[in-house]
């Protein structure tokens, strides 16, 4: 930490940090020097020269923003000389601009201009020059356009998409006043751009605007001229999409949403958005919403009134619940919804269902994480903040498509890589992340615990052991490392080479690296837990990290990004058949004992018994047990494994309820759907995947009868007969959440009004909790476990008619089933159809080409689609995205569930391919 | 054109970019950086293609378009200029019926004007391709430019 | 007459005293080619005699030398100022040192010289600063252009190699040094240290914010020892003879010897090196055998386009770089181009406005845009007859010195020197 010290700004004292930005430091102080080039979260460039101070004792005028901050400097901001060859600068500018504003975008250019009073061309010096300028248009970019007649050449755009979006993609062309930005080769299109906007956000003058919606903003509704852009109000609230939880302001006018923006200087993501949180909000007014309920009839479904579904739905549940009892009812929350939406869930399906067979998509995506890591650690959640990508000298990312995945968390981790922190990725198929890492363990499909052994083996072998952590902080210590450590002798470099097909100075490297960085972390995805030994995966990483004692300090830890906006607040709410809310477990009488009493409900009537998990009820269903279901906003018809099987289950009910923003591939099952309001429509709260509990806002209304989820709830529980409580609106639901969950103790609306919260947070004066495990971990005695586990052959292999494993996950444009991601079109025109990634020596083999249509088969199911070749697969391993529903690789899945976390093995599928 | 024996003579870093392109646009008969050039070396050195492109289109002696087998540079700084480069481009204009900038129609020659060659002493100046004239006048322009194109045409001839 | 001379007879005309020769002293006298040629002459007998001493000793000999910066571009800069603490710090990490051999300077051609005529000198010097900070590494970066010169250092190089000055544990010491050569590729900026430092990084040719200067944070973000080709030269001599002989040579606040370059309306266009101190009229009748046949001295343009246009004025005045600052002059890279009295100074500096403007990268708004304002203005200039446009001067050095308050870079800070000089020197001619 720097010393305070105090200089003089214009004769008024100044504290500030020694060698702090001087510019910086003033603005933050609310000292309005003008500036064009410089942004808080870019590096100085010292191209536009506006923002030059005298500093006493210096000669002539100095650039503040490459000043550095010393006891004593004595600046002075604005006098005559200062003032006057500011307005030569901008009038030089001017020299060079257009000069057409059309009031769709900030320009802060004309800000100063109106400022200094140049507005008037009849009274500047300077001839026009914009002949010599280039006027390079580029609107070859689906998202973007760039016009070069309107670019002062600032280097913003530039910064943003290299300093912090870690992707380069932009560069000036020529030199001088001929000099414009350039994508790629010259165009935006065939660029490595992906569209994230940063460079939108970050531009000055409009000289890079969003295609979307700009024709649609009503320019007389504008007001004051120097706002943001005139005419459309700002609404903040939470990215619906991934589970970085990304600070967001939607533009809005007339009740549409015309914009979005990231929330700059604050937490998770400063400002830092990826293209579907910048362009993929269509959807909230997508004309296929649902607009009133829908009651089946005769096989059809028909628009109703709220109360006659709503009491359909009461009677039929009821009726259900009085034949076969409680846990013939079942219920699948949604990680979309909010915190309150999901808690009354969870409380609706305990309390008028009566029972605990509740659930929702974590089970399908980090169950098996959460199993192993409660075990071993006692918490299923991340143990660091998002911004600690950055900052760990080593990243351990395993089974994470990272990039394309939690796009915005992947650029802290290239903010640390370019200051030459160290990355090894371990995946089987190329990711982008590749591209920034200093070593790529491309083991083969279902080797996870074996390449993870070799490592802690290597780990070991390298002197890499901290032996005094595993003293203190590990239960039995040394003697069960021992255990560990005989146990891994078996993985010696060259066994584990050949399982696995890393080769063994591959894995040397990578254990030197995490082995012997100052702090690491590991990061975790659905490659390692989507798998039938989902759980062992992920106990083997953590005794990897437990062996170099790469827990428990600052910036080390692990991490399992979550994969939905509120994966990590649905289970922290308690939508979960084995946990109540705050992680307290069901099964135990005396914490439901005080569940009842802080409900005030029965004892008796709390269902006493733990619940059946996501593809348990599935396959309840399927035999007849489980008749009646209530769907908040899942679609198990895209998601779940091996469909065909979930179709003749969901068939199988007696009543199925889904409500949804959006018709589903599950809806045409439903016997009443639901129209519920999606995140713009509603107040409430995420909690994002390093534990912040941050806001959503409403800013427009919800299409047509469409209700907020929380109050279809507490509508249908009263008509069922059961009071959930009243209310006065989310922040209620919050605060009771808060009483019942103590990990939300100290959070409520007001605090995290300008800047969400990491919990734990036990009280209200507690700042919450940035790093998890520091003092003791989250287990009965706060020790970590390790537990040792051995590779075991995947039960599914390939053979002569199914010689490919099948790999699946997404890609960076669109968003799991897509409900929402496919009605953008901005993001169709990135990626909108399926296709199979396969080895271009394998597609010889089977003599396919490029762009081949093919039919994918076994015996669960096909599908057809189209090769793309790609030498990042491995031989004999294919990859489909699972995103597009008229191709759901789901077919192909099997629902062999990993015997401790129940998950299913979605990352490995043997299956034949042959072409149509 | 294949770029892998130029790549293997760099280790792929960055810092190695300009003498990667100097090479590649010496090996290229049409002395410029073609776009698949720029795709291989963004690939061999993990970069960016803008990280590429953007240079190549800074330095002056860098072209991504196609130009002339060779190149005439003609020194225009203050020495050259008092001592007639500008009379060696009008006679270059009427020899070849090139303008500064432009690429013969034979494709044999590109003209460009360079900043100081720092042959002050001998002026004015110019280059072909890799090797330096001084003091060069009308007559032995035409003798220059007679060898070249002689030489272009004996293997063909 | 100018044009019939040869390289070879360079320094022909020879001055009174038997002058003292550093950066030049084997050249024409030695094969450039050969290493053996270059130790006959006492070549690598300063590298063997500072391996004998601690690095530090070096390193504060050449401080104590006096030794300033070679390269011009209107901010000479010496060793003293680059050299900090921080960069002789054993623990820091890795350093570099930078031989700048990007010469642009229009009428400047000493670095090309040098190289092309005792090129092992400059790899002498580049190694002994090497090992007096500790850099294991050392980059020449050659302006792309010097197509001979490339060959000549390429050529060294391999001989030092080969004979065991470059490579692991050099004569057998401890130290190790690996050498390589990098081109530019048509940047006159690229010859500004922070700038040099972008391309050797592979990058587009763009000024660098100072502080931090790269004696802390140079190459690869690394403490970075960068100078000039001639200053490297002079290394081995201040090695060899001490810094209290060398301070002998030249002034009291400028010691040493120069090279310059005349070029323009003089007899004997030329390199000389000479002892800082000598006078512009002392250079020319001595050396360079006077202005053109039946002319006379109007002007030079001392520094080249970074540099200042003077007069008569200036004849008496010894050259050094603060007593030319004080006469509102630079010395600069040592380029003296001379015009006689049939010249339009209208034509030189339009020739240089144009340069600038060529050569602005573009990345400051001063700059970027005040280069060409003055292109235009120098144009019309040009165009004017004499007497007629000292308004227009007037307007044109106005633009330059709010350029010069203002600009990020030497570039943009240099129209004033060649604009100011002319307006001080020859405001009535205009």
């Amino acid at each position: 930490m720097n010393q305070t010290v105090t200089i003089q700004i214009d004769g008024s004292p100044l504290q500030a940090e020694a060698g702090a930005n001087l510019l910086a430091a003033a603005l933050e102080a609310g000292i309005d020097i003008p500036h064009l080039c410089y942004h808080p979260k870019l590096s100085p460039t010292g191209a536009c020269r506006l923002c030059m101070v005298k500093i006493e004792g210096q000669k002539g005028l100095v650039m503040s923003c490459a000043v550095a901050i010393e006891e004593g400097q004595q600046v002075t901001t604005r006098d005559e000389e200062i003032e006057d060859a500011r307005r030569q600068t901008l009038e030089y500018l001017l020299a060079e601009q257009n000069e057409e504003y059309d009031g769709t975008y900030r320009d802060e250019l004309r800000e100063l201009v109106l400022r200094y009073g140049l507005e008037d061309p009849a009274r500047r010096r300077y001839p026009k020059l914009t002949g010599l300028v280039n006027r390079h248009f580029d609107d070859s970019s689906p998202v973007l356009s760039f016009d070069g007649s309107k670019c002062i050449k600032c280097f913003r755009c530039i910064k943003a998409c290299g300093e912090v979006q870690g992707k380069h993609v932009l560069s000036f062309n020529d030199r001088g006043i001929g000099s414009y930005i350039i994508a790629g080769l010259g165009h935006w299109s065939g660029s490595e751009c992906d569209g994230c906007g940063e460079c939108i956000q970050l531009c000055p003058t409009g000289a890079i605007v969003e295609k979307l919606h700009r024709d649609e903003i009503d320019l007389s509704a504008g007001q004051a001229a120097t706002s943001d852009p005139p005419a459309l109000h700002k609404v903040r609230t939470t990215c619906p999409y991934c589970g970085v939880g990304c600070q967001i302001e939607l533009f809005v006018q007339n009740g549409r949403i015309l914009r979005a923006n990231g929330v700059e200087g604050i937490p998770p993501n400063y400002g830092r958005l990826c293209i579907k949180g910048r362009f993929g909000y269509d959807y909230v007014h997508s004309t296929d919403r649902l607009t009133a309920p829908l009651i089946k009839r005769n096989g059809r479904h028909e628009e109703a009134s709220w109360d006659e579904a709503l009491e359909l739905i009461a009677r039929r549940f009821n009726e259900i619940r009085a034949a076969h009892g409680p846990d013939a009812l079942a219920g699948y929350a949604s990680a979309k919804c909010t915190n309150e939406d999901t808690y009354l869930f969870q409380k609706f399906i305990r309390i008028a269902f009566g029972t605990n067979n509740l659930d929702y998509c974590t089970r399908l995506c980090h169950a098996s994480t959460v199993t192993a890591m409660l075990k071993a650690l006692g918490s299923g959640a991340g143990s660091n903040s998002i911004e600690d990508f950055a900052k760990a000298e080593c990243l351990f990312i395993t089974g994470n498509n990272i990039i394309e995945t939690h796009p915005v968390t992947a650029t802290f981790a290239k903010n640390g890589k370019e200051k030459g922190h160290k990355i090894i990725v371990c995946d089987p198929r190329w990711t982008p992340m590749v591209r920034y890492a200093d070593v790529w363990l491309q083991q083969r499909l279902g080797t996870d615990v074996a390449l993870l052994n070799g490592l802690t083996q290597l780990l070991i072998e390298g002197g890499y052991v901290d032996k005094a952590f595993i003293r203190e902080r590990v239960e039995g210590g040394l003697d069960s490392f021992a255990a560990l450590q005989q146990q891994v002798a078996a993985y010696t470099p060259e066994r584990t080479a050949e399982i696995t097909g890393v080769p063994a100075e591959k894995l040397r490297k990578a254990a030197q690296l995490y082995g012997g960085a100052e702090t690491a972390m590991v990061v975790t995805g659905m490659g390692m837990s989507q798998s039938t030994s989902g759980t062992n995966n992920v106990y083997a990483l953590i005794n990897m990290m437990l062996t170099a004692g790469q827990v428990g300090r600052e910036h080390c830890g692990i991490d399992p990004p979550r994969g939905q906006n509120n994966v990590q607040g649905v289970t922290d709410v308690g939508c979960s058949p084995i946990a109540y809310p705050g992680y307290i477990p069901v099964g135990n009488k005396e914490n439901r004992r005080k569940l009842a009493d802080l409900w005030q409900v029965p004892f008796e009537d709390l269902p006493a018994e733990k619940g059946l998990t996501t593809i348990e009820i599935a396959q309840a269903a399927g035999r007849g047990e489980v008749k009646g279901m209530f769907i908040m906003g899942e679609n198990p018809m895209i998601t779940d494994p091996d469909l065909n099987h979930t179709r003749k289950a969901l068939e199988n009910l007696d009543f199925l309820v889904v409500q949804d923003i959006f018709p589903t591939d599950t809806t045409p099952l439903a016997d009443v759907i639901l129209p519920a309001a999606c995140f713009a429509e509603k107040e409430g709260t995420f909690v994002n995947s390093d534990r912040r509990t941050v806001r959503v806002r409403k800013a427009v209304e919800p299409p047509g009868q469409a209700r907020p989820d929380y109050e279809i709830l507490l509508d249908l529980a009263g008509r069922m007969g059961y009071d959930l409580g009243s209310y006065s609106g989310s922040s209620d639901i919050f605060d009771e959440i808060a009483r019942v969950a103590p990990i939300f103790s100290g959070i409520n609306y007001r605090r995290i009004e300008q800047q969400g919260i990491q919990w734990p947070c036990p009280s209200s004066d507690h700042p919450g909790t940035p790093t998890l495990f520091l003092d003791a971990f989250k287990t009965a005695n706060g020790k970590a476990h390790l537990v040792p586990v051995e590779h075991i052959e995947p039960s599914e292999h390939q053979s002569s008619d199914q010689p490919f494993l099948l790999n699946t996950g997404r890609n960076l444009y669109q968003y799991h089933t897509s409900t929402m991601s496919r009605r953008s079109p901005a993001l169709n025109e990135y990626s909108n159809s399926s296709y199979v990634l396969m080895h271009p020596k394998d597609a010889r083999q089977y003599d396919l080409e490029d762009g081949a249509a093919v039919r994918l088969f076994n015996q669960r199911g096909e599908i057809t689609s189209t090769i793309r070749l790609h030498d990042g697969v491995n031989r004999g391993e294919i990859f489909v995205p699972f995103h597009f529903r008229e191709t759901a690789v789901n077919n192909l899945t099997r629902a062999e569930l990993d015997p401790d976390s129940k998950i299913a093995p979605f990352k490995l599928s043997a299956c034949g391919v042959e072409k149509v | 054109m294949d770029y892998s024996a130029i790549f293997q003579k760099y280790a792929p870093l960055h810092e190695n970019l300009l003498m990667i392109l100097h090479e590649v646009q010496s090996a290229e008969p049409r002395n410029y950086i073609p776009p698949e050039a720029v795709q291989g070396i963004a690939a061999y050195l993990n970069t960016t293609l803008a990280a590429v492109y953007g240079v190549v289109g800074y330095y002056s002696m860098l072209s991504a378009e196609p130009r002339g087998r060779h190149i005439i540079r003609v020194c225009t700084s203050p020495v050259c200029r008092m001592n007639g480069s500008f009379d060696l481009l009008q006679a270059l204009q009427e020899q070849l019926g090139l303008a500064l900038g432009e690429t013969s129609r034979d494709g044999l020659f590109s003209l460009e004007s360079s900043e100081c060659l720092g042959n002050c002493h001998f002026p004015p100046s110019l280059m072909v391709d890799e090797k330096l004239y001084s003091s060069v006048n009308r007559e032995s322009l035409a003798a220059i430019i007679d060898r070249v194109q002689t030489r272009e045409e004996a293997p063909r001839g | 007459m100018a044009k019939s001379k040869t390289p070879s007879n360079i320094n022909s005309t020879a001055p009174q005293e038997a002058p003292v020769l550093i950066a030049l002293q084997n050249a024409g006298k030695i094969d450039p080619a050969n290493l053996s040629e270059y130790e006959q002459a006492g070549g690598f007998e300063a590298l063997r005699q500072a391996l004998q001493h601690p690095p530090e000793k070096i390193f504060q000999e050449v401080i104590d030398s006096g030794l300033q910066g070679r390269g011009g571009a209107g901010f000479p800069t010496g060793v003293k100022e680059k050299l900090t603490e921080e960069s002789l710090c054993e623990a820091c990490g890795p350093k570099y040192v930078v031989c700048n051999a990007d010469e642009g300077e229009p009428g400047t051609f000493k670095d090309r010289a040098i190289m092309e005529r005792d090129p092992h000198k400059v790899l002498e010097g580049l190694i002994i600063s090497a090992y007096a900070i500790g850099a294991a590494q050392a980059y020449i970066y050659i302006r792309g252009e010097y197509t001979e010169s490339i060959r000549r250092i390429r050529r060294a190089m391999q001989n030092c190699y080969d004979a065991g000055y470059l490579g692991g544990n050099i004569l057998d010491s401890p130290f190790s040094l690996e050498v390589y050569i990098r081109l530019g590729a048509g940047s006159y900026l690229c010859g500004e240290e922070l700038t040099l430092l972008e391309s050797l990084e592979g990058k587009r040719g763009y000024p660098r914010i100072k502080p931090p200067f790269p004696a802390q944070h140079g190459l690869f973000g690394a403490p970075t020892l960068i100078n000039n080709v001639e200053t490297f030269a002079h290394i081995p001599y201040v090695v060899r003879n001490g810094a209290q002989v060398y301070r002998r040579l030249g002034m009291e606040d400028s010691p040493g010897t120069k090279v310059f370059t005349v070029s323009g309306d003089v007899q004997h266009p030329g390199i000389y090196e000479v002892e800082l101190g000598i006078t512009l009229r002392q250079l020319l009748e001595t050396h360079c055998g006077g202005v053109r046949s039946g002319h006379r001295f109007k002007a030079a343009l001392i520094g080249g386009a970074a540099g200042s246009l003077v007069s008569e004025a200036l004849l008496d005045v010894p050259m050094g770089y603060q007593s030319l600052k004080s006469q509102g002059a630079v010395l600069g890279s040592g380029a003296v181009i001379i015009f006689d009295e049939t010249r339009d100074l209208g034509e030189p500096l339009q020739s240089v406005m144009e340069f600038f403007r060529h050569e602005s990268c573009g990345k400051c708004i001063p700059c970027r845009i005040g280069t060409v304002l003055l292109e235009q203005m120098a144009e019309k200039l040009a165009s004017r007859p004499a007497g007629s446009r000292g308004e227009l001067l007037n307007e044109m050095t106005r633009e330059a010195e709010y350029m010069d308050r203002t600009s990020l870079c030497p570039l943009g800070k240099s129209p004033i020197l060649s604009l100011g000089s002319a307006q001080r020197f020859f405001g009535a001619e205009f």
